[in-house]
């Protein structure tokens, strides 16, 4: 190892014990994993110790000890993925790279798995990650062409043109370019719009924009004509590009336009595609859709969502951009706006609705030179991505909001903490703020004003419980993420001792629309004690999912009904999930409960930051309370006993229970142990992991005891069920084909049957089978034992 | 400056104090394991909760702001039921035991490891002290002793158990059994009367003089000894090892009075009105004359009360076979005799009973993973025999070399554990958050005076804190998060580089047996401890 490498890393990141985590992610993205010889050198020529580089860097998961495969393959086991059966996919991936037991790299180093708290692509689950290109939804029968498409892109991967940018153009197609987008193939569309537009020498101008949230529709794209007329298309792949190009704009000159409705006419033929009109993809405006989707939806913080390149300065000046900063610090003293947000009733939207303009007050009056502020962008919780969101779509409205913050509480330094898992974010931001600096809305007297701000990324490494402000500045100042007690609270001592302001992404992001329409209009929506809007990740069971805004006091069925259109046809609403690992379920008799603070924490959830599963009939309640409680104990930073031992008890009881090996009691043992871990955590994610226990236990208490029996009403606990073959079977062999263990021998033309020892219940079969005929049937009634 | 109130009683305190600071303004206790003076809170162990009655919430106290107008409770039964659990969640992971299967199956409940470590090390003073603590006839039971500890010893599984029994007759005779350091507490001035000098009387009598109790032995016979003269053959028992063993006993104080017999001579009553309490040990007895004495008695003799051993009036106190069926080991009726005593040392004092049943952690079924760590550090050897046959016992190059073999399968801290101490002060057990599975026995012997057992270890970090501020160039570090956080020196280097000057203060700070002396406990805390309290039970 050439130790001048590991040198000039520590130029760059500096030598100080807040430069550990930079210093480790710059040693990982050279040799993909922490080589020790490395770490070694660090702690030689920096003031980091061997056991501060120990600790931080077995603590954060994005860090590795040992070499990775070439390429990384993520499979995501976000709660929308989880219910749309991630685990089958990830087995599935060990099997095809044939991995041994316990092993997640492949022996010739090409291929390392690993899971994933979420992708934030949970419209497209269950979805995988390898290296930089999402797919999704796979099912588990696709392992293998997934891996195989993978590596051919590698051999055709080019580097796509600029944006595409004509001059004077007539038109404009807009593609949304967020994470999900780009996932569902967007940047893929993107291309092809650049390509044919250049080919067909077309007067239009191609522009990537902000997130609409119509995630359902990905890729999505929105054509405006030149009349004015503004048209949508959803799923919009490669091969619609021309088509849709060629009904809305003529090239120039008949030869060209023949020769391109040639070509096309060429492409086809050769392809031997069905031809189908491109009216198929239009959203519909009118009635059900779209229109539905958006109705009841209310854009704050994703206000303008869709119309605006998310780096585009100029564009968001436009839509009203900065002047809320300019009329806080031209025209108010910093009381007057910490008064005006206080007026407006927001509340912090991480999940535990702390009054912000409290806050604010609390920081603005706290003793210190020096105060900070952060912006807490750690979304962690696997099944919401509305920061991930706001932070790649509208980091200039982030950027002001916390303008606005550090002029009101008097600080000049502040740290935008974004989550490892969201590159693009991290890169949108950081071009935002170099762009901000440039035009002089950060750094030195902020629009000609006295006011200062100099603003700093820092990029998580991989730990849920940094979303908990004391161990997110813990993270900043390069320690391991542990909780500390409060008080002190940050504002009063934080990072680094001086009073600290920490917000998270999507209350900043609501900042200048309070300024700017003022406190009155923010506070007419909602409820007594819940007002404005809140961001949402709608998935799960839902027809139309996708990243919602609302306005406080919507009903939970409301959002499920008419912005996610129901649930599947022919399946029944179970629950609503609300809130993710720190919140619950909702049943479906309750499901006219308002979006509101309290009475989400009355029906047993809690407002969180913004995760909303909705689940079906098929769904099994201890199989979604485990799941949870697996995501909060693996998160667990194992600091306190009750968290770190607690939890760790009450996942083994129910993966008893999932497994079958429940004994009577097993349920009130849970509950107490439930309620002691609520009481006696030291934080906030320790404090509330027991949540989704103990809401499903409040409402679905008959399916805990229906497992301790050892049944599974949902179908859904692989050790309480088996697959069976019933005499629909028509003979096909393709359950036979598709089974990955060899469970099902193919018998042509006979019915065939599943060797219950091998079949590992991963459902390919089910899927498979052309005439329903696969049942899932009672374990335990199956064998006859009892 | 704030003002609350603790347990009703009001408390002033400055800015910034915690409640347990406050609380020790006021001498109230709380348990604590991961808090330390030298160290500002950490809030892991959760032990040290109290509520706040007006919000009804639970705090950890070692690092919770006192506040003003706090209304704090430190023994509500929810409090008391949250720091067990927090206990019990630690014990459920915890890998260990706290005393040695020999010595969990010793009746009398003697540190058999530790005479064992004295003996190896060369010791056999100290190592006769140690076996005093709990018995006061090691010479004869060195002798006649059916050492139920060796079917228990670990050892067993492997080839052979330790020869304990022949062990602690070389430590009895050694230098015609003079222990070193042996003192009895401060005289109580009260006096007590042990009826029978038995395996059961001699006991009982000797820990009352231990305790500082005046003492006299009434027998009925010419001699002292009771069954073990007249009973005993003499080639198991040379009547001079005997004679040697109540010279012993007398020389701590007691005096014995002989041709004394209960019921012709003297009478309960009279003994009662000439002493603050009585130990009755005569052997067997018929019923109906305990009966007569006004005692609790029924077909088998006397029914002992089971919390304070009395006999069915007050200052009676009895053991052996006079209180149940004759004919059991020797063993065990010596340790019903010093059991009697402690419960008698209790009541002369106006203390508690009895003390509460000392928690004990057990490491349950042994693999093989964990039958080769225990075995790592003792020597391969099989169970020695005296060369000069079992009547001469073991020499000296004989005792150590047997001595060897140990195991040292309890815990080095048996005596000091904070989590012990706790876990027994609230009743907690292991079982009730018991885990799936647990982790293997790992013993690491890299440090030429210290051990890591990670099994005990409870993750409060003091050791990483400690070798902080000690700037230790490599130190201990927390490794990994979550459930499978551990505490090892970094980059996979041994304990020796990593506690190169503060391993004396990682064990002094380490509130469990995960980082202990290689040695043991400071035995001078065990014998201080014992001493004061009528010892271990």
């Amino acid at each position: 190892m050439d130790l001048k490498e590991i040198d000039a890393i520590i130029a760059v990141a500096g030598k100080t014990r807040e430069a550990t985590i930079p210093i480790l992610q710059a040693i990982q993205a050279k040799y993909n994993y922490l080589p020790q010889e490395a770490l070694r050198r660090v702690c030689e020529t920096t003031e980091i110790t061997p056991a501060g580089i120990a600790g931080v860097s077995t603590f954060y998961s994005q860090f590795r000890h040992k070499p990775a495969g070439k390429h990384v393959v993520k499979v995501c086991i976000g709660t929308a993925c989880h219910v749309k059966g991630a685990e089958n996919l990830h087995a599935a991936f060990h099997r095809h790279l044939k991995l041994a037991d316990g092993e997640d790299t492949d022996a010739g180093l090409n291929f390392t798995l690993e899971k994933v708290a979420c992708l934030g692509c949970c419209m497209l689950a269950p979805a995988v990650q390898i290296d930089n290109a999402i797919y999704g939804p796979v099912d588990p029968t696709q392992a293998g062409a997934v891996i195989g498409d993978f590596l051919a892109s590698l051999e055709s991967r080019g580097e796509s043109g600029g944006d595409g940018m004509a001059e004077g153009a007539a038109g404009e197609v807009r593609i949304c370019l967020c994470s999900s987008c780009v996932a569902g193939g967007s940047a893929k569309t993107r291309d092809a719009f650049a390509r044919e537009v250049a080919a067909l020498r077309l007067p239009v101008a191609l522009r990537g924009v902000g997130c609409t949230g119509i995630s359902y529709q990905t890729p999505l794209i929105e054509v405006l004509d030149g009349s004015g007329k503004s048209y949508r298309y959803g799923k919009v792949g490669e091969e619609d590009v021309r088509q849709i190009l060629l009904h809305h704009f003529s090239p120039p000159g008949m030869a060209r336009r023949l020769g391109a409705g040639c070509s096309c006419v060429l492409d086809r033929i050769l392809t031997d595609e069905a031809w189908e009109p491109v009216g198929r993809f239009a959203v519909d405006t009118d009635g059900g859709g779209d229109g539905a989707y958006c109705g009841p939806q209310r854009r704050i913080a994703t206000e303008n969502s869709g119309e605006v390149d998310p780096l585009d300065i100029d564009g968001y000046i436009r839509l009203g951009g900065f002047s809320a900063l300019k009329k806080c610090i031209e025209g108010l003293t910093p009381e007057e706006v910490i008064g005006e947000i206080k007026e407006s009733g927001l509340r912090g939207r991480g999940g535990a609705g702390f009054p912000t303009g409290e806050k604010w007050g609390f920081v603005w009056a706290a003793r210190g030179a020096k105060k900070r502020i952060i912006c807490n962008g750690d979304e962690g919780d696997p099944g919401a991505f509305m920061d991930r969101m706001i932070l790649e779509s509208f980091p200039f409205r982030v950027i002001e909001g916390m303008c606005i913050a550090s002029f009101a509480v008097g600080s000049n330094e502040g740290h935008m903490y974004i989550r490892a898992e969201y590159p693009l974010a991290t890169k949108r931001v950081r071009e935002a703020l170099r762009i901000c600096e440039e035009r002089g809305f950060l750094g030195k007297g902020i629009m000609g004003s006295g006011h200062s701000l100099s603003l700093k990324i820092v990029e998580g490494a991989g730990a849920f419980v940094c979303g908990e402000e004391t161990a997110l500045m813990a993270a900043i100042e390069g320690r391991r993420g542990m909780p500390r007690i409060r008080p002190p609270f940050p504002a009063q001592s934080g990072l680094w001792g001086a009073p600290t302001l920490v917000n998270n992404v999507e209350t900043y992001a609501l900042v200048p629309w309070i300024m700017r329409n003022g406190s009155a209009a923010f506070a007419a929506m909602g409820t007594e004690n819940s007002k404005g809007t809140k961001a949402f990740a709608l998935a799960g069971k839902v027809a139309r999912g996708g990243l919602i805004e609302v306005p406080m006091g919507i009903t939970l069925r409301e959002i499920v009904d008419r912005i996610g259109g129901g649930v599947p046809e022919g399946r029944q609403l179970k629950a609503i999930q609300v809130g993710g690992p720190s919140g619950g379920c909702v049943p479906a008799h309750l499901a006219d409960t308002p979006v509101d603070y309290h009475q989400l924490v009355s029906a047993g959830a809690i407002m969180g930051s913004g995760g909303m599963v909705v689940l079906d009939d098929t769904d099994c309640m201890v199989d979604i309370s485990r799941y949870f409680l697996a995501f909060t104990q693996m998160e667990s930073c194992g600091k306190c006993t009750f968290c770190r031992i607690g939890t760790k008890r009450m996942l083994e009881l129910l993966t008893r229970l999932c497994d079958g090996r429940g004994a009577k009691g097993d349920v009130e043992f849970l509950e107490k142990l439930g309620h002691s871990i609520q009481k006696g955590s030291l934080c906030g994610l320790g404090k509330t992991a027991p949540n989704p226990v103990l809401s499903t236990l409040r409402y679905f208490r008959e399916e805990y005891e229906a497992h301790v029996n050892g049944f599974c009403p949902a179908k859904k606990c692989k050790k309480l069920i088996r697959y069976r073959v019933t005499d629909k079977c028509i003979g096909c062999t393709r359950c036979a084909q598709a089974c990955p263990v060899d469970a099902i021998e193919p018998k042509p033309y006979s019915r065939h049957e599943i060797d219950a020892g091998k079949c590992t219940r991963c459902d390919v079969c089910r899927q498979a089978c052309p005439v329903e005929a696969i049942e899932i049937a009672d374990e335990k009634t199956a064998s006859g034992g009892g | 400056m704030p003002r609350l109130t603790i347990d009703g009683r009001s408390v002033r305190v400055e800015h910034g104090e915690t409640i347990l600071d406050a609380a020790h303004r006021l001498r109230i206790g709380i348990p604590t394991l991961c808090h330390d003076k030298a160290f500002p809170p950490f809030t892991s162990c959760m032990v040290c909760m109290v509520c706040d009655t007006r919000k009804n919430r639970l705090h950890p106290a070692c690092s919770a702001l006192a506040e003003d107008g706090m209304e704090i409770v430190t023994g509500s039964p929810e409090v008391l039921e949250a720091r067990r659990q927090a206990l019990e969640l630690l014990l459920s992971e915890h890998v260990g035991d706290c005393d040695a299967p020999c010595r969990r199956a010793c009746p009398a409940g003697m540190n058999i490891p530790l005479m064992i470590r004295q003996i190896a090390g060369g010791n056999p003073g100290a190592a006769l002290a140690t076996v005093l603590r709990h018995i006061a006839i090691p010479g004869v039971l060195g002798r006649i002793c059916q050492a139920p500890c060796e079917k228990a010893c670990r050892r067993g599984r492997h080839d052979a158990p330790v020869a304990i029994c022949l062990l602690k007759r070389y430590a009895a005779d050694f230098a015609g059994g003079v222990a070193s350091g042996v003192r009895c507490a401060a005289a109580s001035g009260k006096k007590t009367f042990v009826v029978g000098s038995g395996p059961a009387g001699l006991s009982a009598a000797y820990f009352l003089a231990r305790f500082g109790h005046a003492c006299t032995v009434i027998e009925a016979a010419d001699l002292p000894g009771g069954t073990l003269r007249s009973a005993v053959p003499e080639e198991d028992l040379p009547r001079e090892v005997l004679d040697r063993e109540i010279a012993r006993i007398a020389s701590a104080g007691v005096v014995f009075s002989c041709r004394t017999a209960l019921g012709k001579d003297v009478a309960l009553d009279g003994l009662l009105s000439d002493c603050d309490a009585v130990v009755l040990a005569a052997g067997v007895t018929d019923p109906a004359v305990l009966k007569a004495m006004g005692l609790d008695a029924g077909d088998k003799g006397i029914r002992l009360d089971s919390a304070t051993l009395s006999a069915g009036r007050r200052g009676v106190f009895a053991a052996g076979a006079v209180a149940g069926v004759g004919g059991r080991m020797a063993v065990r009726t010596a340790a019903e005799g010093r059991a009697a005593a402690v419960a008698a040392d209790a009541f002369l004092r106006g203390g508690a009973c009895v003390a509460a049943k000392r928690f004990c952690s057990v490491v349950g079924k042994l693999e093989k993973a964990d039958m080769d760590a225990f075995l790592s550090e003792a020597s391969s050897g099989g169970r020695v025999a005296p060369a000069g046959g079992k009547a001469a016992g073991f020499t000296a190059a004989e005792a150590r070399e047997e001595a060897a073999r140990c195991l040292h399968c309890d815990c080095r801290k048996v005596e000091s554990c904070r989590l012990r101490e706790h876990s027994t002060a609230l009743a907690a057990t292991a079982a009730r958050f018991k885990g799936e599975s647990r982790l293997p026995v790992t013993i690491r012997r890299q440090h030429a005076e210290v051990i890591y057992e990670p099994g005990k270890c409870i993750k409060c970090g003091l050791c990483v804190r400690a070798t902080e501020q000690e700037s230790e160039k490599l130190g201990l570090a927390f490794i990994g998060r979550g459930f499978d956080v551990r505490v090892d020196v970094p980059f996979g280097e041994t304990l020796a580089d990593g506690l190169k000057k503060a391993a004396r203060r990682c064990v002094e700070i380490c509130p469990t047996g995960a980082l202990a002396f290689e040695r043991g406990d400071d035995p001078s805390v065990e014998a201080g401890n014992a001493d004061a309290v009528g010892g271990d039970q």
